[in-house]
């Protein structure tokens, strides 16, 4: 083992001058550079590659590109190891490891293979017959075992240790595919000046010219594109883009694409990603993605050794790979010609060619002549024999008798599919061919045209012709003027064949789709049980799931299906494809977007002097705010919350409120506008006040709250909840665009300009009064509750102060331009060391509303009106504004509705929990009886126990009440009295001094 | 009165001029950012005042009109952003405010954006990485000016030169999300 | 899918957000039947298969509003608008100053 037997002495693009060496189940085996991990296993004598997903069959390589069902190996160890990949795409690096799956305790040896010998338990809708009952074992019991025995590779459970990168590119003409119609269609476009972008799944350009070693402009194939690819080279605005897959298709040209930049190399080199996720923008888009061949069904047609055709001589031209050295070629189609042609050339032996077509042709019969094989025509293969290696093919020949040829390769064609995946993902349905027996595109994505083998157009000639012509209307489309160009020479190879689907008569079980161990039984059974229609069949049986897609098996199984129920193949169904066409990793989607740059994150002015002071941190949405501000000697957050909540209550504390939403309102119609914002009145402001606004939905539910400065006759400024400053800012632009086209205001966003703080206590004029320039008056005379004022601070730097109480005490908040926030909150804290200021966050504000009975989010939460929170009074009647109607709904003034109540613990000891639900004493805990909930609460360490804000039905006539509140899902349940939501100075009086 | 005692803090406290193969990444301390929102039927006479004070005319689509020291960039319908390339912002703002009252709402933003000027051959291939835009020569030229956002920021961005060099205003409070996504996406082009 | 915004250019969905017909206007709440038809301009929706007039925002861009005309089934966009401007054409200036 180990030797380089499959090997040619010479041939293939593979770099001969080193070797290097990869690891497969433990053995170490030699490769060249350009091979695939399948080309060098094939090479290497390594038949069997892996497990099958149910019956755990030994199986091998089927095909040598992306449609492989078979060979799923694992990659690599520890955080990448990666499960499910293609053998037959991985590209050999030196130190690969590759680990064989499915299988236990070895590939040679494996104890689950009895399940194929339960293959009646296994057939279509198993999962949903077998384990139906008891239904509580599904979890327990049936799922796990399941996924044991029938599994596709374990994933790694470590992070992914790789980066990712997205991107966006954009184009005149994207190409997809890189063979002889795509490399036509770019260098037709590029001549003339376009920006192209030519993508291709492999490592290497050419597709199927250089599978097959064709000649073009007399010639080698791979020659010519060297030289197609060094002239791309030369435009500017050319990208080639190797190693990428176009997965999907998307409205207005947008294209999804997956560079594996990485993934042919031990690890990714410093600072490079693994993969790079393109969203790619094109004006014209050329599909050039080839065919896939299709496989003919016959009995243990999984066999290792059982081989696509054309994957036999990609692995021949290619790779320099025989993938057997006693072939028969079993075909419906002329390409049993180049098969056996090729394979002779590479030193094999074709036992024989067996072409179903009786008759078969004249390019198939000269063929057999020169190499001197025998030709079976109107003849079939019907069993491939052999377990882990196959060892012979029983062939049925014209006149209905049997014979075994001894072979150690199948190559098989069955015709070609068309890759029109990408055709359909906006929902073109594929149309079927009578002529090509296969479908072909139907009504293409706006802007897409198809060329070569994707079109249709089998033959490198066509091929050719083709890519030129569609890449230059593509070029006239997006404006550019055509440069004449020859077409090179090539020839027009017969792709002349007769649909062959299944061969009957085997004795094996007949594979339509290998991935997912789906057999002509169980679309027969899937027919018989009434699951005909082609999305049914699929999900009966899952056939076309997973990492391939059944490319190799979606048309045979229509076909078959169409056989049984006598109907046509159009009429049966045609497969339609989603995105993505290959498996594209998590990581990549996410990009740089992972962990702790999973969203941004926004950073309040006072941020970098609150972290040097031992903040503890909380994220409201994308805002870091302080929570709270330990000292030494706390034990816990109360500790220092309460502290904080007595500091303000009895001196004066200083909290960052930059959050807010601010936004200027500005025009001659701004005191109009804000009237049909706000419910209550904004346009009777004074200049130099504020006033305590609440706007709704036009439903009648409360959007937001705030408050409202006037700063000129035409000049208002408002705030919102940190929360709905974005949607707040959306719904005035709504209203002033579209709804008041008319009203002559603007409204500008000025969030980020200021750093506002509130400075709250019975100091907090004394304070300010250190901090405020000369001669700006701030006086209770001067500057009473609700005040606004501009001034300077600090010896001249500008601000804006604003007499505003969110904790009940006397209060303001003072803004200064963003950029001094950081030294603003310094000097603010100094000037109050006198007082014993000291910093307080988002933790202690909590506490004050609530001790306050002011609301918030979670009060203000898409559900409730301003009847609902006590602010019912507030709403004009004198005025339309948004919501004014509907909120006048019965339903949203039902006596009924829950409202908004204080609570206190019966038992001042115990705690209370938001979320609670209300009952009435002595009533079931049911649905019906639900009273209402519990909102927010706190501990006040102003009154020593823990309060609560919540809505309970009518809850203002049942204050003093026992009520229960119960948390079922936290196992809560105390009593609760009903109290007034204001639970400290229930006359107002603290904010005024 | 007294000098003023506050330190002014910058949006990019931890960045420093960052250079990298083709491509160098600076911080723009020292720029002054004022919009203007022309009044309904006054966009003509806010016009005329702006082309009578600094000889521009104010642009009609997302395009830069100005010179050394205040530009003139378009911010959305009969909106713009005027750029004072030397700090002293209030300067720009008052004056703006005095000429244009009655005439336009004049907000100063010059603390609320932080700006970044990103420079050379490799701008673009850096940008592409988080920023939808078309940003190819014959797309976007230099003065072409684009409201985007780039890695879930918003972004007001405009092309100095053919260099090419763009400067990139974001929000203040997001300058450390944005700078951290640019230099993760430069990364690769440190100089070997 | 991309919207060609009128002053911004061809951009990605990602820079709008879809509001919802254009087709309802904010009726008369001083009429006898305002709640009626508030209850109809907030709620009731038709969604025909075909051409849609839809309200856009965008919100990453210039903060214009627009009226997107799509077809609903093949995404495919016939026109883009100003909303302000359409709805200065719709309604006779009856708001704002005195």
């Amino acid at each position: 083992m180990g030797n380089s037997s499959y090997r040619s002495k010479t041939g293939g693009l593979i770099d001969r001058s080193q070797t290097i060496h990869f690891w497969f189940d433990g053995v170490r085996y030699p490769a060249h550079p350009g091979d695939t991990l399948a080309s060098a296993l094939l090479a290497n004598g390594v038949r069997l590659a892996g497990r099958s997903f149910k019956y755990h069959r030994p199986r091998g390589i089927l095909a040598a590109g992306s449609e492989e069902p078979n060979a799923l190996v694992e990659l690599r160890t520890g955080a990448r190891r990666e499960p499910n990949t293609k053998a037959t795409v991985v590209e050999v690096f030196d130190g690969l490891e590759a680990f064989s799956q499915n299988r236990w305790p070895s590939l040679k040896f494996d104890v689950m293979s009895i399940n194929s010998l339960l293959a009646p338990i296994f057939t279509a809708g198993f999962y949903y017959k077998t384990f139906m009952w008891p239904a509580a074992l599904w979890e327990k019991l049936y799922e796990p075992a399941i996924r044991r025995a029938a599994g596709l590779g374990r994933a790694s459970d470590d992070p992914d240790p790789d980066r990712y990168e997205k991107l966006t590119a954009f184009c005149d003409v994207l190409v997809i595919g890189g063979g002889p119609a795509g490399l036509m269609a770019a260098v037709t476009a590029a001549r003339s000046g376009a920006r192209v972008i030519l993508a291709d799944e492999n490592f290497n350009l050419g597709g199927r010219a250089i599978d097959d070693a064709s000649v073009i402009d007399d010639q080698p194939a791979a020659q010519w594109v060297c030289a197609i690819e060094a002239e791309l080279d030369q435009h500017s605005d050319v990208r080639v883009m190797r190693r990428t897959s176009v997965f999907g298709t998307f409205d207005g040209g947008t294209y999804g694409a997956l560079e594996r930049v990485s993934d042919h190399l031990p690890s990714p080199p410093s600072g490079i990603p693994r993969q790079r996720m393109w969203r790619i923008v094109a004006k014209q888009t050329v599909l050039a993605s080839g065919a896939t061949e299709r496989p003919i069904v016959f009995g243990n047609n999984d066999r290792t050794g059982v081989m696509l055709a054309g994957a036999v001589r990609t692995y021949i031209n290619r790779y320099g790979v025989l993938p057997g050295r006693r072939a028969v070629v079993f075909v419906n189609n002329d390409y049993a010609a180049s098969t056996a042609r090729d394979l002779v050339r590479a030193g094999a032996a074709v036992v024989a060619i067996v072409d179903s077509r009786p008759g078969s042709t004249d390019a198939v019969r000269a063929v057999a002549r020169d190499v001197g094989c025998p030709l079976l025509d109107g003849a079939v293969v019907i069993d491939a024999l052999g377990s882990q290696r196959l060892k012979g093919a029983v062939v049925r020949n014209a006149a209905g008798s049997t014979e075994t040829l001894s072979c150690d390769l199948i190559a098989m064609s069955g015709g070609w599919n068309p890759n029109i995946q990408l055709t359909t993902h906006l929902g073109g349905k594929p149309q079927w061919s009578e002529q090509l027996s296969t479908f072909t595109s139907g009504v293409l994505p706006p802007g897409m045209s198809v060329a070569g083998a994707a079109s249709g157009e089998f033959s490198l000639k066509g091929a050719i012709v083709g890519g030129a012509k569609v890449g230059q209307v593509a070029l006239t489309q997006c404006g550019y003027q055509p440069v004449d160009c020859a077409i090179p020479s090539a020839i027009s190879e017969s792709a002349a064949m007769s649909p062959l689907w299944r061969v009957d008569g085997g004795r094996g079980k007949a594979f339509v789709d290998q991935q997912n161990d789906v057999t002509t039984l169980d679309i027969e059974l899937a027919e018989r049980e009434g699951f005909r229609a082609v999305e049914h069949l699929k999900r009966y049986t899952t056939l076309g799931m997973a990492t391939d897609q059944g490319r190799t098996s979606n048309v045979n199984a229509l076909a078959i299906m169409a056989e049984l129920t006598q109907k046509s193949i159009p009429q049966t169904g045609m497969t339609m494809a989603r995105p993505p066409y290959t498996p594209v990793a998590i990581g990549a989607f996410a990009g740089h977007h992972r962990d702790k740059h999973f969203k941004p994150t926004r950073l309040p002015p006072s941020y970098a002097w609150a972290k040097s002071h031992g903040a503890v941190f909380v994220e409201t949405g994308l805002w870091l705010r302080p929570s709270y501000f330990p000292r030494p000697g706390e034990r816990d957050w109360l500790e220092s919350v309460t502290r904080e909540v007595k500091t303000v209550r009895n001196s004066v504390g200083i909290c960052d409120v930059s959050t807010l939403g601010k936004i200027d309102v500005q025009g001659p119609d701004a005191a109009a506008f804000l009237d049909k914002i706000y419910m209550n009145a904004m346009a009777s402001l004074a200049i130099g006040r504020c006033r305590y606004g609440c706007m709704l939905r036009e439903d009648g539910i409360l959007l937001d709250d705030g408050t409202v400065a006037r700063l000129g006759q035409h000049h208002y400024f408002v705030t919102t909840t940190t929360a709905n400053a974005g949607k707040v800012f959306q719904h005035l632009e709504f209203c002033r665009q579209w709804i008041w086209p008319h009203f002559d205001v603007q409204i500008i966003s000025a969030t980020e300009q200021w750093a506002q703080y509130a400075v709250a206590g019975p100091h907090s004029r004394a304070l300010l009064r250190k901090i405020v320039d000369q001669p700006f008056d701030i006086s209770d005379q001067e500057f009473p509750y609700m005040q606004v004022g501009e001034m300077t601070v600090c010896g001249g730097v500008q601000a804006r102060l604003f007499r505003l109480s969110f904790s009940g005490e006397r209060a303001y908040e003072i803004s200064v331009p963003a950029r001094y926030g950081e030294a603003f909150m310094a000097a603010l804290l100094e000037a109050g060391e006198e007082f014993d200021a000291c910093p307080y966050g988002t933790e202690a504000l909590g506490v004050m509303r609530i001790e306050k009975g002011h609301i918030s989010g979670a009060e203000i939460n898409g559900t409730t009106t301003p009847t609902d929170v006590g602010l019912g009074a507030m709403m004009s009647r004198k005025k339309d504004f948004i919501g004014n109607v509907l909120g006048q709904r019965a339903g949203l003034l039902d006596p009924d509705r829950p409202t908004l109540v204080g609570f206190q613990p019966v038992d001042r000891g115990q705690r209370l929990r938001a979320g609670a639900h209300f009952l009435a004493r002595g009533v079931k805990e049911i649905a019906e009886n639900d009273d209402g909930y519990m909102t927010s609460v706190a501990y006040s360490p102003t009154l020593g126990h823990w309060i609560g804000l919540g809505l309970l039905k009518r809850g203002p006539q049942r204050i003093g009440e026992i009520v229960r509140a119960f948390d079922p899902l936290r196992g809560y349940d105390t009593l609760v009295e009903v109290v007034s939501p204001v639970f400290i100075d229930a006359k107002g009086e603290r904010v005024r001094g | 009165m007294v000098e003023n005692i506050l330190q002014a803090r910058s949006a990019f406290p931890e960045f420093s001029l960052s250079r990298y193969h083709q491509l160098t990444i600076a911080v723009r301390e020292h720029i002054t950012m004022v919009s203007l929102a022309a009044w309904d039927g006054q966009s003509e006479k806010v016009q005329s005042v702006i082309q009578s004070i600094y000889g521009h005319s104010l642009p009609q689509r997302p395009v830069r009109v100005g010179g050394m020291e205040v530009s003139f960039l378009w911010f959305g319908p009969d909106r713009w952003m005027a750029v004072g390339e030397r700090d002293g912002g209030r300067d720009l703002e008052e004056n703006l405010k005095r000429h244009l009252h009655g005439l336009a709402a004049v907000v100063d933003h010059s603390d609320g954006r932080a700006v970044l000027r990103l420079s050379g051959a490799r701008a673009r291939d850096v940008l592409a990485k988080g920023l939808p835009l078309d940003l190819h020569p014959r797309v976007f030229k230099a003065n072409d000016v684009a409201i985007t956002h780039a890695s879930h920021i918003g972004v007001l961005l405009w092309q100095v030169d053919d260099a090419p060099t763009y400067d990139i205003a974001v929000p203040r409070s997001y300058a450390h999300s944005f700078s951290d996504w640019l230099l993760d996406a430069a990364e690769v082009f440190s100089a070997i | 899918m991309r919207i060609t915004c009128p002053y911004c250019g061809n951009r990605s969905l990602d820079e709008f957000l879809y509001h919802g017909d254009a087709e309802p206007q904010r009726p008369d709440a001083t009429a006898d039947n305002a709640m009626d038809a508030f209850v109809s301009y907030a709620f009731e929706r038709t969604n025909p298969p075909g051409q849609h007039h839809e309200l856009w925002y965008h919100e990453a861009g210039c903060h214009a509003w627009l009226v997107v005309t799509r077809h609903v089934s093949t995404h495919a966009i016939s026109s883009v608008d100003i909303a302000r401007d359409l709805a200065k054409a719709r309604t006779p200036n009856t708001a704002g100053r005195a």
